[in-house]
């Protein structure tokens, strides 16, 4: 998925919200924002600031609530059989969500089609980090050195950045093992303490290229970090591969017309507070991105055929 | 090195009326909240922190510390009073601070736990404020392969709270692994063990769990034995000695040496991040009455035992903050929410932050060193309410007890799913209980099997499955065999039992 035709959806979203303004429409009662994550992490933070601003902007009444399980599935499970009026939207992220419907679409009570979407918070930016002092600066470099030493652990936190690794292996025959950890700053830890020669990080380590302990070897994403533009990415440097996680919006499918309007747009509201703008800039170190309801749709059915690919490459 | 005028401009940042008081609201609710059972004050964190939004940044973390050391307190409340621990972690202190309260010595039980949970915490306090820094970097070395093996000297330390047959500890131990083994399985992902309910993708909810073992499994078996007759939860005698109500110092100092081990086993652990203090407060438990001159007395209303507990756990709070505030990283999910306060406030926790925010920081430390003295003033105050409470009839205290499980733990786990798991575990709980199966070892195993099993599948990988790469990692190798030693004097010591017993 190019950004053109990101930008191109976005721009059509606009419109399109705009021409469509409900003013009328006004929840049944109280919404409920199902959040996929237990509290306290990135999403839940997310979830609970938007709620505030949607209650401080619109007047209505929003109810965060955790539904922790399984990176959003346990949630989308529930949302699938919620009544579509509008009382009831949940936040998940893009990745679980796709891989589980490659991996056990047929197990799921729900596909992309079960869901009206009505926005994004923003993109995650995945990247691959190693020690400042290695002697490699890409992946190249770092897929050469492996071969060179019998192999090298890298550290992941989720399933696609486990296929990327074995990806690069199919490709290479690098010997890189991967090493399952929980989070962006355990993987840290272990690239610190020498116990992996590099990981993935999705912000854990900005501080640490700051403090010029790390260093960038690859974006992960579809595009080049917006804190280091001269970094390739993992595409750029000859693997055709990447992941983008995102922070989205959805309700039951078959929300009416002028609720799905209102919604989205008292969504496209709150994410572009100041309150929601610094969290996203402070917690995930980067901007907003609310590719409106046509666009999470879009970038959804694209990721899903990405994801395809990527489980098809091992 | 940070200028000692910043330091000093950081605790003058810290002691003013604002902060005190939130400092003072945040403990307040964080020993209300611990004391609920189901709710802790990790959910009440998670709540407040979209409000912490609009303070400054020292006052918002004031207070969200003051209710993470609120909670450390107010969790030991209602495990000694009714043998349902509010928090987890609190567990241990149960073993001997309800025998106490039974004996109806309540507030000399929470008393203890409250003295021992501030000297714990005010311990690892003075560790992070003074060598934080060297510590992060040893503890960056401590890599899966050697919290690989501290855990299995974990393990081997906490087999001394098995009970009178090793078969029945045994099997406790591995149902507790076999539940932790409930979801995606760590090096995978592939589900395990869900039934079609995705609920359970992330493993069995761990409050859910732990408030139907402990706390639901207990009230269930208040109410059967009770008899109808209107009795008070705990009887205090009318005329009761001065003493009985009270901590004296020399009953505080005689349990020093405990607290300094509970304090040492709950910062290095803290240190650690992922271990926990659920782990700690047993290990020291046991460590505690494995090295008394007479171990039958624990489990029997000890203060030893009700000091080795808390000192470990609250002193877990502590240590935490070193690999947060140096590395980034949290060291459990109290620690996880601090973070995202910091971040929330565009303060970035790593190498930088001391040179960066060296200011803040010492702020924050001397917030800590406020909450701990508010610990103790809240403390004193509300344990006298709280034991009150309790002499209210038992139909009245069991059935809001019961209210306040069900609600804590659909308000922890996202619905009535929690709610299910939590009863079918109360029932399991019941049942090992009435048949002599220790839950404490079903729960220590079922909290340490998931970090257990991703740290020997990262060890694995790193080691590439090689024993001889062990050469690389001597503190693993020099665990090991401190385990097998423990091991050993384990089975002597039980062997040295027998023997008494048939003699």
């Amino acid at each position: 998925m190019t950004i053109k035709h990101l930008a191109g959806a976005l721009a059509a979203t606009a419109l399109l919200t705009v021409s469509a303004t409900a003013q009328d429409w006004s929840p049944p009662g109280s919404i409920e924002l199902q959040i996929g994550f237990g509290a306290g992490g990135e999403t839940d933070t997310l979830g609970r600031v938007i709620a505030n601003q949607m209650e401080e902007q619109t007047g209505w009444t929003v109810v965060p609530q955790n539904k922790p399980g399984g990176g959003g599935i346990a949630m989308f499970t529930g949302l699938v059989n919620a009544p579509a009026d509008g009382s009831v939207i949940g936040l998940g992220v893009s990745m679980p969500v796709l891989i589980n419907l490659v991996l056990r679409g047929d197990e799921l009570p729900f596909d992309l089609d079960s869901f009206d979407y009505l926005g994004t918070v923003t993109r995650a930016q995945l990247a691959i980090v190693a020690k400042a002092d290695q002697p490699f600066d890409d992946i190249p470099g770092l897929v050469d050195y492996a071969k060179a030493n019998d192999g090298a652990a890298i550290a992941f936190d989720a399933k696609p950045q486990e296929l990327l690794v074995l990806a690069i292996n199919a490709q290479d025959d690098a010997g890189l093992r991967p090493v399952s950890t929980e989070s962006s700053a355990e993987m840290v830890q272990f690239v610190l303490g020498d116990q992996v020669l590099a990981s993935f990080s999705a912000g854990a380590h900005l501080p640490y290229l700051e403090s010029g302990d790390l260093k960038l070897l690859a974006s992960a994403n579809a595009d080049r970090h917006s804190y280091a533009p001269d970094v390739p990415t993992l595409r750029e440097q000859g693997y055709n591969l990447y992941v983008d996680p995102y922070f989205y919006f959805a309700a039951p499918a078959g929300l009416p017309e002028d609720a799905r309007a209102a919604l989205s747009e008292a969504l496209a509201n709150a994410i572009a507070s100041d309150p929601v703008r610094e969290i996203v800039e402070n917690a995930l170190i980067t901007s907003v991105n609310n590719l409106g309801p046509e666009g999470t749709a879009t970038m959804l059915d694209e990721g899903l055929v990405n994801v395809g690919t990527l489980f098809g490459a091992n | 090195m940070v200028d000692l005028s910043v330091i000093l401009a950081g605790f003058a940042d810290a002691f003013t009326l604002t902060n005190l008081l939130f400092v003072f609201a945040g403990v307040a609710l964080g020993q209300l909240v611990g004391a609920i059972p189901g709710i802790g004050p990790v959910m009440a964190m998670a709540i407040a922190i979209p409000f912490t939004f609009a303070l400054s940044p020292l006052a918002a973390i004031a207070f969200l510390m003051g209710i993470n050391k609120g909670g450390l307190v107010g969790g030991a409340v209602p495990a000694v009073l009714i043998n349902t621990p509010g928090t987890p972690d609190a567990a241990a202190t149960a073993l001997d601070g309800h025998p106490l309260a039974k004996q109806g010595k309540p507030e000399k039980a929470t008393k203890m736990a409250l003295f021992a949970s501030v000297t714990g915490d005010t311990v690892s306090d003075i560790v992070l404020i003074t060598v934080s820094a060297p510590l992060a970097v040893l503890a960056l070395r401590m890599g899966p392969v050697e919290v690989l093996a501290l855990m299995i000297f974990a393990f081997t330390v906490i087999a001394g709270l098995i009970g009178n047959s090793v078969t029945k500890g045994v099997i406790a131990a591995a149902l507790g692994l076999l539940c932790a083994t409930v979801g995606l399985d760590p090096e995978h992902a592939t589900p395990r063990f869900y039934f079609g309910w995705f609920e359970l993708y992330d493993g069995l909810p761990l409050a859910a769990v732990a408030i139907g073992m402990l706390a639901f499994s207990e009230i269930i078996r208040r109410i059967i034995a009770s008899r109808g007759i209107a009795r008070p939860a705990i009887e205090i005698p009318r005329d009761q000695d001065r003493a009985d109500r009270r901590v004296s110092f020399a009953e505080y100092w005689a349990c020093r040496y405990v607290m300094a081990r509970g304090a040492a086993i709950g910062t290095a652990l803290g240190a650690l991040p992922g271990i926990g203090s659920t782990a700690a407060a047993f290990m020291s438990y046991a460590a505690a009455k494995r090295a008394d001159k007479d171990p039958d007395s624990f489990g029997k209303g000890n203060l030893k035992g009700i000091a080795a507990a808390e000192s470990a756990n609250s002193a877990v709070m502590g240590a935490n903050l070193i690999p947060l505030l140096t590395l980034g990283i949290p060291g459990s999910i109290g620690a996880a929410l601090i973070i995202s306060a910091l971040v929330i406030h565009g303060i970035q926790p790593g190498p930088l932050l001391f040179e960066q925010q060296g200011r803040l920081v010492y702020g924050l430390f001397g917030a800590m060193i406020m909450a701990n003295v508010m610990n103790l003033i809240v403390g004193q105050l509300g344990l006298r309410l709280w034991t009150r409470v309790v002499r209210a009839p038992e139909a009245v205290v069991f059935s809001s007890a019961i209210l306040l499980c069900i609600a804590g733990v659909a308000l922890s786990t996202g619905g009535l799913f929690g709610v299910a798991i939590m009863l079918i575990f109360a029932a399991l709980g019941y049942a090992m209980t009435s048949f002599g199966y220790s839950v404490v070892i079903f729960i220590i195993a079922f909290f340490l099997g998931d970090r257990f099993e991703r740290s020997l599948s990262q060890a694995l990988v790193i080691t590439n499955g090689e024993p001889s790469a062990l050469i690389d990692h001597p503190v693993a190798i020099l665990l090991i065999l401190v385990s097998l030693i423990s091991l050993w004097r384990f089975g002597l010591s039980r062997r040295r039992a027998a023997a008494g017993d048939a003699s």
